[in-house]
């Protein structure tokens, strides 16, 4: 069983690593850290103007080191979306569009084996992308401010890690649903940015409530350890401090959630999928 | 000794009935054509065979595993082309066969060797380093074929295996499911258009239409005593052997008699001077096929 998984992975992971999503999501992640790198530089003395409650006064070299990691942990927090999509969405209505499964069903392999293995391919590569601008932004970081990294980075990279499988998880679900790699794609979009955004909106502004629960939200913990501001919702209780204890376990809660309904959902459907 | 039992077989899509109480025993090993119209329902059989599909009703018992039950387990023996073969595009031919193999319980080396032997059966030694994106629908079908062939299956499972290939490339690929049946050692079940091929390749034809199994027969039964010759016949007058010789024009039907075979008939024209520029073996398949599909 072992055996077989990881033959499977092998299998999955050199067909990701080889594909066209995959350079093109490496070129998009080299444009986005040699992006962040000139911003870094040219803006790292401006950022108290970007906050408008200081009011551009001067700030300690801890805070301007948060703001700094927020930053770029903002933009981190969107790059497993794009790279989900890409590797995620096609995952299973391939299989169908692309009649693959004529080849893989008839195996000797469980569909479960076939599916996780492909999932944790799918999370490999995710892991490798974001990795690359990790690697800038470290080397970025001691450039600029020379000295260890903090703890809550750490923090971050592991919220990050459980955000690349909890959305993962949930491209696996919607790609399960589809026949067509088009409506998997979409569909990932306007949940994400379209469905996730209107929902924070009205329950922000109508209800005044944090809609704690939905994905989005939960992945805004990535970079609100550094500073406790949410830009995906009207939240008013923002900080300059890092996000408290609990909205941090709340939020890893919510991706653990989304990952083991999604795959689980992901998995009955691929089990009694047929191909007609 | 393989064996492969389908009990009680039905597939609805919707409303649509696509098979209708489909019952088959197959315990020794030959080679089994699936016969029949397009939406005959032949494809449908092979797919809830090799699990693509499931049952509505009945089941399928390979070696008497349960297919649907037992998927992993009753799949161990059985290797499959179902409809044309498409693989992972960014992968090469040896790749894919690698993975099959290693599924199917091979190390790396005994993998090694079967991709290269399969290789060489299949015609796709060439292609192998090549990524499958690159293969024309006809180098898919050959290392469909290959992959199908790997770890040497009990069943073989084909469905049109011959289609989309050029002449020579069918005539290759029914040379290879001959050798295959000569072995005697598996069975094969495959679904074609072609009587011919039928014919040429089977031990067995089943003719399936409307989700029904109409005609399942041995080959060997089906032979008629009929064949049609064409040739120079100035000089016969009579043949040993041919109850009734119908002549029209340079071709002529030899009826033969109980006991009289093609070769002993042919032999005879031979050495009578006849120059025979072809021969037609007339049997009751056509006839058949055409009596029951409508």
């Amino acid at each position: 069983m072992a055996n077989r998984f990881s033959i499977t992975y092998g299998y999955y992971f050199r067909n990701y690593y080889r594909s066209r999503s995959f350079y093109l999501m490496l070129l998009l992640v080299l444009l986005v850290s040699g992006l962040m790198v000139y911003l870094s530089f040219r803006y790292i003395n401006k950022l108290p103007d970007f906050i408008p409650e200081l009011k551009g006064e001067a700030i300690s070299t801890s805070l301007k080191e948060d703001l700094f990691l927020y930053i770029w942990a903002f933009v981190l927090s969107d790059l497993p979306v794009f790279a989900a999509v890409f590797f995620g969405s096609p995952a299973i209505s391939s299989e169908i569009e692309n009649r693959t499964a004529f080849q893989i069903f008839p195996l000797p392999i469980g569909r479960s084996v076939l599916l996780i293995s492909k999932y944790l391919a799918s999370v490999s590569v995710t892991l490798i992308i974001t990795a690359i601008y990790v690697i800038v932004e470290v080397a970025t970081y001691t450039i600029v401010f020379p000295g260890q990294l903090p703890a809550t980075f750490l923090k971050s990279i592991g919220l990050l890690a459980v955000f690349i499988f909890s959305i993962s998880a949930f491209t696996f679900l919607v790609s399960s649903i589809f026949k067509k790699n088009l409506y998997a794609y979409i569909t990932v979009f306007l949940i994400y940015f379209v469905i996730f955004s209107a929902m924070n909106i009205v329950f922000e502004l109508i209800y005044s409530y944090n809609p704690f629960f939905l994905l989005d939200n939960a992945a805004s913990i990535v970079e609100r350890v550094f500073v406790n501001v949410s830009t995906s919702t009207f939240a008013v209780n923002n900080s300059l401090a890092g996000a408290p204890f609990s909205s941090i376990m709340v939020a890893l809660l919510v991706m653990i959630l989304y990952l083991v309904v999604s795959l689980v959902v992901a998995l009955l459907i691929f089990e009694n999928k047929e191909v007609k | 000794m393989p064996s492969l039992d389908i009990m009680g077989l039905s597939k609805n899509f919707g409303s649509l009935q696509a098979l209708k109480d489909l019952t088959l025993n197959v315990d020794t090993p030959q080679c089994i054509g699936i016969l029949g119209p397009n939406g005959a329902g032949k494809t449908t059989l092979l797919k809830i065979i090799t699990n693509i599909l499931k049952p509505s009703e009945g089941k399928i018992l390979v070696n008497g595993i349960n297919v649907n039950q037992n998927p992993t387990k009753a799949l161990e023996k059985i290797g499959a082309l179902v409809e044309q073969p498409e693989f992972y595009p960014y992968l090469t031919g040896r790749d894919t066969m690698k993975f099959v193999a290693r599924i199917k319980g091979m190390s790396v080396s005994e993998s090694s060797d079967e991709i290269e032997k399969l290789g060489r059966i299949t015609g796709i030694t060439g292609y192998l380093d090549r990524k499958t994106g690159e293969y024309s629908r006809g180098m898919k079908q050959r290392l469909g074929l290959a992959v199908s062939m790997i770890g040497d299956p009990e069943i073989i499972i084909l469905d049109e295996p011959t289609f989309g290939l050029d002449p020579r490339g069918m005539k290759e690929m029914r040379d290879i499911l001959i050798a295959l049946k000569e072995e005697k050692r598996r069975i094969i079940l495959f679904s074609t258009h072609l009587i011919s091929e039928a014919r040429e390749v089977c031990d067995r034809v089943i003719i399936v239409d409307k989700g029904e199994i109409k005609f399942n027969e041995e080959i060997s039964g089906m032979r008629g005593n009929k064949m049609r010759i064409r040739g120079d016949f100035n000089h016969v007058a009579k043949i040993t052997g041919a109850k009734e010789i119908t002549s029209k024009g340079n071709e002529i039907t030899v009826e033969m008699n109980p006991g009289a075979t093609r070769n002993s008939i042919l032999r005879e024209l031979m050495e009578s001077g006849v120059e025979i520029d072809s021969v037609e073996g007339m049997d009751r398949m056509e006839e058949v096929y055409l009596s029951l599909v409508q």
